[in-house]
């Protein structure tokens, strides 16, 4: 992998694991339509390069949303000692992000390699994100629907119940499939529970914190591989480069949340979607 | 409490490589350890909740 090589997808990844267009998807479509096939996605060099750009892309999600990790961490640990819930706000967030956690870490553990195995090359990426498109679509559609026919206001984030919490996660699972996008999914979630898209941004961010980390952390053994060291410097760069992109991205998308929502994303995931199945079926990317 | 016990146990069992539901074969050692993660953490949660069910009420 080249210097260059390394900068591009750390930009990629930085962005679009924010972006509701999947990253996992994008690192698989990008280095195809470039045609590098001097990357080997299964050697330890460039696995120990992706966890180190999850790692700057965790690291920089905590630091746009430090004051709030802080209040909500010092929340849950007082209603664990008091041992009592009550509906302070920030615990209830808390409390609300670890129940989302659950489903995603649970389904990560068990499917996640068999699905990267089973669909990880262009033309399933391509197609899941033509259905990432659809779903956003779906669900902005689906969610003018209930108001229309119910009239029902917006919630904040700490008025959302513990099943529609653990909906929220079950929806976040799909990113496990590459090509659809994990901050997309629950945010379309979030929005059908009847959060506006800035809180549904807000929780999605959140939620991919400790998701996004314990990712990297449970893969940290691949940084010390005897062959990792050979792309030591495309990795600090890389997760340098991650986390500014990803800190951007976070930055850009909870301003353009407040009065946008999903669809112009929807759009895009349907024409590079369609684009590079039409590519990938003539054998153009493979 | 007694789903806390299950999922410690079976965190070792995983870290053991014990059993393997759910688990790829070949050498994925890095694999179970996470299984051996979550089964723990999930064991943790589940302490969390015995405890909001049995701290005295004020």
């Amino acid at each position: 992998m080249t210097f260059v090589q390394a900068l591009v997808l750390a930009l990629l990844q930085g962005t679009s694991e924010l972006f509701p267009v999947s990253s996992l998807g994008h690192t698989i479509l990008v280095p195809a339509l470039l045609q590098w096939r001097n990357i080997d996605r299964s050697s330890p060099g460039f696995l120990a390069f992706v966890v180190v750009l999850h790692l700057g892309t965790a690291i920089a999600l905590v630091v746009f949303y430090w004051r709030e990790w802080v209040a909500i961490v010092r929340a849950v640990v007082a209603s664990i000692v008091r041992g009592r819930l009550s509906n302070e706000r920030n615990e209830r967030t808390g409390w609300l992000l670890v129940v989302a956690t659950i489903p995603v870490g649970i389904l990560g553990v068990i499917f996640e390699h068999p699905v990267r195995r089973l669909f990880g090359s262009p033309a399933p990426a391509a197609t899941f994100l033509i259905l990432n498109g659809l779903m956003m679509f779906g669900g902005e559609a689906l969610r003018r629907m209930q108001h229309r026919a119910a009239a029902r206001p917006d919630k904040p984030i700490e008025r959302l119940s513990f099943p529609a919490a653990l909906f929220v996660g079950l929806a976040q699972g799909l990113a496990l499939l590459p090509g659809i996008s994990r901050s997309g999914s629950s945010m379309v979630a979030g929005v059908l529970c009847d959060l506006d898209h800035e809180d549904a941004a807000r929780f999605s961010f959140l939620l991919a914190t400790p998701v996004i980390g314990a990712a990297a952390l449970l893969e940290m053994p691949k940084l010390f591989a005897p062959e990792a060291h050979v792309v030591l410097i495309q990795a600090l760069v890389g997760g340098l480069v991650a986390g500014i992109a990803a800190y951007c991205s976070v930055a850009f998308l909870t301003r353009y949340f407040r009065s946008n929502d999903l669809r112009p994303f929807g759009w895009y995931c349907i024409v590079v979607g369609a684009v590079c199945l039409a590519l990938a079926r003539k054998g153009v990317i493979t | 409490m007694l789903l806390a016990v299950v999922f410690f146990i079976l965190g070792i069992l995983y870290g053991l490589g014990t059993i393997n539901f759910f688990t790829e074969s070949g050498p994925g050692h890095a694999h179970h350890v996470s299984h051996l993660v979550i089964c723990w953490v999930l064991a943790l949660l589940c302490l969390i909740w015995a405890r909001f069910q049995t701290a005295p009420r004020r």
